[in-house]
């Protein structure tokens, strides 16, 4: 017989039955390491860039706090070398045909597939992370990414004619996150045919390791430049001219102060901020199976950030003792260990947490912890907060990893309540074995994602996203796509920065305006006001403003509206909000269209209004007719809105919803006085919103004209509409918190300043940055995009069984 | 400890005769009572028990829908079972967890060396074929007793904590044969027998009964019975109770393991509710299956059960076994089912009293891994005795 190799332990294991280590073999990490000699550049252009006279950090093991490789910091040169590089690359990538970019992407997850034991030890060994989670689930779902998107490269020509990729895309991830955001966010990008430069944290070696595969793929070099660096490179990388847009993934206030940088700038900014996820258990769940759910999103190293976790009442006692059980068992250890839940994440997330659990406890919180913990530093154990009073600090906080915060809740309608009223609006889960309350619950959260009876699924066809404070990118499915693409023929966003811009002063106060005369009066006479909740109002300020025509000559005055008049027309479109989001779209669609039918009868008299603008009367019936059109094609379009998507690995749909923003505010351009009001209009409406609007401010008259058939047709509040001076009311809007999104055309100090105030509650803005738009082209005036921007996605998942 | 008969009469005249809506109906005999009580009539009969037996009774009720079940030595009493009709289990939900907990946990090197031999302590040595006779009822009972190459054992240095199968289990007729071969091989092992009609259970009760008391007299100590699937996907889970209370009086004192045969129960959810009536019937383990259905045992299966079990633990402190059986057959699985009770009810269920796995195969292939532990080579089919 051979010789023995049994240890003498077998005897004490076999009585206690207790779990032994099960290292993961790191050396082919090392070995990779080794092979830049410890010391890692940057990866532009499709090959190793290590300049000299850099400073460099430290990639250390966070568990054992052994250095692996040192990381040289980037500076400008080197942003402005990749972005560079990157533009090079956009000229020929972008014209390739789908089929190729389809290939390229193919062969990338090929690579991948080769090298998966690299990548997972990798990502496990420097992150932490336990490798299970990154070998079982990400490394597959990074193949499934290429692979979804490689289908989409090769259906472009068809699937998304008329749109065209947007150019270099900047890439900026937050200091812990693991390397499948960035292919949540590259995958896209490079399949429509943008290429990206990536802005990675200090000491994160798998993304490098990832462009390195992907440039040795050859014939492609640039299209994938990865430079690592310190956040305040951020911002250097997000004004590089030739970046047309920049996706930042990360804390909330780095995100809203990037908003605030890059107001005005040339690139577009999609966020995704935060990292906190929601819980709710109804008492008709299964608890057990609930419990899992809360695991999967807190303990399991799968999501980065915490969760809120709402119980019902009735089933409080029970579901805490189950979960207090459940934490018990527990593993953490060391992340490349192949029996442990969870791993640890470094000092700064440790950190994090503790002064968490201490901030809460000393605001009356109880809490619990437990689980198979290691006692040395690195580690944080499981835990459980509870009992923490709703109006303190930390329950409005963010749960960070790897803390729960529990709260009682009585009924599903106060869960809604409770829920939406958390500023965040990433991800959420719905526990309940009714059906009917399971989707009461689903469609009510204000949330990007909600899984039914599930927690953290994924995949690359279904977008993720998020509203409210979470940002309003998007990243997987048709939404994700969109991110990248403009309209064909839209020029490149132009940049409109004004360096001695004064927020402070900009329409902060309206010059006096004096009587201009006597009404001539516009015939047929106008109702004098302004149009808030459903009738017309006299202005705050008890003051007007006079309109001129286009001989100069007075045309009429209207009413000037100031910031009580905005506050007033914002809550009574709360008000008419939700009635209009539950009408179905055949009921919508049926209003636009007797609208349609009104404006039709007053043909004559906005014609004539038109032509008193200096319009043309033949080209004045033309805008009024178009204007008619507008209304109804958007009536059509009402239907077809979501629709469900099957996944892999899921039995069951998950839905695509098309849900209203909520209160949408939009500054109309001064041109085109009726057919811009009109096209925008519409539009919103449809969606589902309710809407704010300033009419032109050359010609507001005939927007005052379409309110008169809108008071009788709609529902009051449902739109209004505030005239006056536009910086003003502008100013008034940007700054209102409790507005969802801003459609702003006007001015390029407009445009900056309300990309600036926009920060505030991070509401999503479109505008056009002083360019003109030809709002009686079919694709700029009444195209796809307008009808992605007047709502959001929401991602519903219905996994089914018995 | 048994309640002395007249007192127990003495009791349920008192309690008939103090409360409004109160009803008693004796079971089977002097061990089961049954009480239907609400409100604050409960309260009392509580305290009357203790009275009845000098001692505090069970722990009161943790909470409502199960809250009217109680201890009382070793039986159990309930008021309505309309509460099992409300229970529900998430089949998605399970089997997301089914996959991962495979995933979540191994062990490796010497932990598995001695995870696989505890493995084999758990094993109730099966063979329940048309063809049995008792030459191979010998073979398997010698082998329940060497489980494992004796040379492999002192290896490890566990040749001296004999290491043996948890039993054996025959069919009825063949307990004879297993009884003598393991007298003749100097030990105490148990044997096992199905019963019941196995595996389908369509046969008469009085005859199903008779076949169960045959066993017990030919000396099995544990009896595998099966339940009436027809019961539970009708949903008659007072009927299904009855019939496992008389199968639980039958046996006397030979323990009574109740078969779910889950593969044939159509949901999760009946498999729960199934789960608790069993072992509120009085089962000493609940089974997951016969074998000789098409789907035997699974981990989402499993799980449901195992919660159950620990449910049933939480509200009557009462510990029931589990005995997963059919379709295990590689030391591979048998590691996964026993870090799946270890995670699902902890280490005080990893023991032969409380833990089974129903095997027939699974045990040389556990072996073919020690001898591979202990030597480093991968064992021929001649290396290892058959069973």
């Amino acid at each position: 017989m051979a010789a023995t190799r049994a240890g003498p332990r077998a005897c004490e294991i076999f009585t206690s039955l207790e779990y032994g280590p099960v290292p993961e073999s790191h050396a082919c990490a090392l070995a990779w390491l080794d092979t830049q000699d410890r010391c890692l550049g940057h990866y532009v252009n499709g090959k190793w860039l290590k300049p000299e006279h850099r400073n460099s950090v430290p990639c250390q093991d966070p568990i054992t706090g052994e250095n692996l490789a040192s990381c040289l910091q980037a500076q400008t040169e080197d942003v402005a070398a990749a972005t560079e590089a990157a533009k090079t690359a956009f000229e020929n990538w972008s014209q390739l045909p789908g089929a190729i970019r389809a290939q390229y992407l193919t062969s990338l997850a090929k690579t991948i597939q080769k090298h998966q034991r690299l990548l997972w030890t990798l990502e496990s060994l420097v992150t932490g992370r336990a490798v299970r989670e990154v070998r079982d689930r990400e490394v597959p779902l990074a193949q499934q990414l290429l692979h979804y998107h490689a289908v989409q490269a090769y259906t472009q020509g068809e699937a998304l004619a008329g749109w065209e990729p947007m150019g270099v895309i900047g890439l900026i991830l937050p200091p812990t996150f693991s390397f499948l955001e960035m292919m949540w966010r590259i995958c896209p990008a490079l399949a429509v045919g943008c290429t990206v430069v990536a802005l990675v944290p200090p000491a994160s070696p798998t993304p490098l390791l990832l462009a390195q595969l992907a440039g040795e793929l050859g014939s492609f070099p640039g299209i994938l430049n990865v430079i690592s660096g310190p956040a305040t490179l951020g911002p250097v990388l997000a004004s590089q001219p030739g970046i047309q847009k920049v996706a930042f993934c990360g804390a909330l206030e780095e995100g809203r102060a990037l908003r605030r940088t890059l107001m005005g700038q040339w690139a577009e900014l999609g966020l995704a901020l935060g990292v906190e996820s929601l819980l709710l258990l109804t008492d008709t769940a299964d608890v057990d199976s609930a419990m899992e759910g809360v695991v999967d999103a807190a303990w399991s190293d799968r999501n980065p950030g915490g969760l809120r976790l709402l119980i019902q009442e009735s089933v409080w006692d029970e579901t805490l003792r189950r979960l207090q059980a459940r934490m018990g068992r527990l593993r953490c250890g060391r992340g490349l260990d192949g029996a442990v839940d969870m791993g640890a994440r470094g000092a700064a997330a440790r950190d994090l947490a503790q002064r968490f659990v201490h901030e809460a406890q000393s605001q009356g919180a109880q809490v619990f912890q437990a689980g198979d913990v290691p006692s040395e530093s690195p580690f944080y154990p499981p835990t459980l907060v509870s009992q923490l009073p709703p109006a303190s600090p930390c329950s409005q906080a963010e749960v960070p990893w790897p803390v729960v915060v529990a709260s009682p809740f009585r009924t599903a309608k106060e869960a809604l309540a409770l829920a939406n009223g958390i500023p965040r609006g990433g991800s959420a889960s719905v526990w309940s074995e009714r059906l009917g309350q399971a989707l009461e619950l689903g469609y009510g959260l204000r949330v990007g994602t909600v899984w039914i009876n599930a927690h953290g699924l994924r995949d690359p066809a279904v977008p993720t996203g998020g509203c409210k404070e979470s940002g309003s990118s998007w990243h997987g499915g048709p939404d994700g796509l969109y991110e990248y693409l403009r309209p064909s023929g839209t020029p490149a966003q132009q940049s409109c920065f004004s360096k001695n811009f004064n927020y402070d002063t900009f329409g902060l106060t309206v010059s006096p305006t004096l009587p201009a005369g006597p009404e001539i009066g516009p015939s047929p006479a106008l109702p004098y006001g302004l149009f808030v909740g459903g009738r017309f109002q006299a202005p705050g300020a008890r003051s007007s403003r006079p309109i001129q025509d286009s001989l100069g000559k007075l045309h009429g005055y209207v009413a000037e509206g100031g910031p009580k008049d905005i506050r007033g027309a914002v809550e009574a479109a709360h008000q008419a909000a939700p009635g209009w989001a539950g009408q179905s779209p055949g009921a919508r669609a049926a209003l636009l269209w007797a609208l349609a039918a009104a404006l039709d009868r007053r043909k004559s008299t906005l014609a004539s209004r038109l032509e008193r603008q200096g319009v043309e009367l033949k080209a004045a019936e033309a805008e009024v007719e178009l204007s008619v059109r507008r209304l109804r094609t958007w009536g059509a379009r009402a239907q077809a809105q979501g629709h469900s998507l099957q996944v892999a690995g899921l039995k069951g749909p998950v839905l695509r919803l098309r849900e209203p923003l909520g209160v949408l505010a939009i500054v109309c351009p001064d041109e085109w006085p009726l057919l811009a009001f009109v096209s925008l209009l519409a539009p919103a409406l449809v969606h589902g919103n309710a809407v704010v609007m300033v009419p032109s401010g050359a010609c507001p008259l005939l927007a005052l004209d379409v309110c008169q058939d809108v008071a009788t047709l709609f529902p009051a509040g449902l739109v209004n509409v505030v005239t006056g001076d536009r910086d003003h009311l502008t100013r008034c809007l940007a700054l209102h918190q409790d507005v969802q999104a801003l459609w702003y055309f006007g001015s390029a100090q407009g445009s900056q300043f309300v990309e600036w105030a926009s920060a505030g509650n991070l509401k999503p803005v479109w505008g056009n940055r002083d360019c003109q738009r030809a709002w009686n082209q079919e694709a700029e005036g009444a195209g796809p995009e307008l009808g992605l921007r007047a709502a959001r996605t929401k991602a519903l998942w219905l996994p089914m069984g018995d | 400890m048994t309640p002395h008969p007249a007192k127990t009469k003495r009791f349920t005249e008192r309690i008939c005769n103090g409360g409004k809506k109160e009803k008693e109906r004796e079971i089977c005999g002097e061990r089961a009572v049954f009480i239907s009580l609400t409100g604050a009539g409960r309260g009392r009969a509580m305290f009357l028990l203790e009275e009845l037996h000098g001692s505090r009774v069970g722990p009161m009720p943790c909470y409502s829908p199960i809250g009217r079940i109680t201890k009382l030595a070793k039986d159990w009493r309930l008021a309505d079972l309309s509460w099992i009709s409300k229970i529900q289990v998430n089949h998605p939900a399970v089997l997301r967890r089914a996959e991962q907990i495979q995933a979540r946990r191994t062990v490796k090197k010497e932990w598995q060396a001695a995870w696989l031999l505890k493995a084999v302590t758990f094993i109730d040595l099966t063979t329940l074929s048309g063809d049995d006779t008792s030459s191979n009822i010998q073979r398997l009972c010698y082998k329940a007793k060497y489980p494992i190459r004796d040379d492999l054992l002192k290896a490890l240095n566990m040749h001296d904590k004999g290491i043996t199968t948890a039993a054996v289990c025959v069919y009825p007729s063949r307990v004879c044969d297993a009884i003598k071969a393991l007298r003749a091989a100097g030990c105490n092992i148990p044997v096992a027998s199905v019963a019941t009609g196995f595996p389908a259970g369509q046969t008469h009760l009085k005859t199903r009964l008779e076949e169960i008391r045959l066993a017990v007299e030919d000396g099995a100590t544990e009896i595998d019975v099966v339940i009436n699937r027809s019961l539970v996907l009708t949903g008659q889970w007072e009927a299904l109770y009855d019939e496992i209370r008389q199968f639980r009086k039958a046996c006397g004192e030979a323990h009574l393991k109740t078969i779910l045969a889950t593969g044939e129960l159509g949901s999760l959810t009946n498999v729960y509710k199934a789960s608790m009536i069993a072992m509120m019937a009085g089962s000493d383990f609940i089974k997951t299956s016969t074998g000789k259905e098409t789907v035997n045992a699974t981990f989402p299966v499993a799980i449901v059960m195992l919660r159950a079990i620990r449910d049933f633990f939480w509200k009557t402190g009462n510990k029931i076994g589990f005995k997963p059986a059919g379709g295990i057959r590689s030391a591979k699985d048998s590691l996964a089912w026993l870090s799946l009770v270890k995670e699902e009810l902890g280490d005080e269920w990893l023991k032969p009293e409380l833990f089974r796995i129903g095997a027939s195969t699974l045990l040389s292939d556990i072996e073919r891994q020690i001898y591979h532990h202990v030597t480093g080579r991968y064992a021929a089919y001649h290396d290892l005795p058959m069973s």
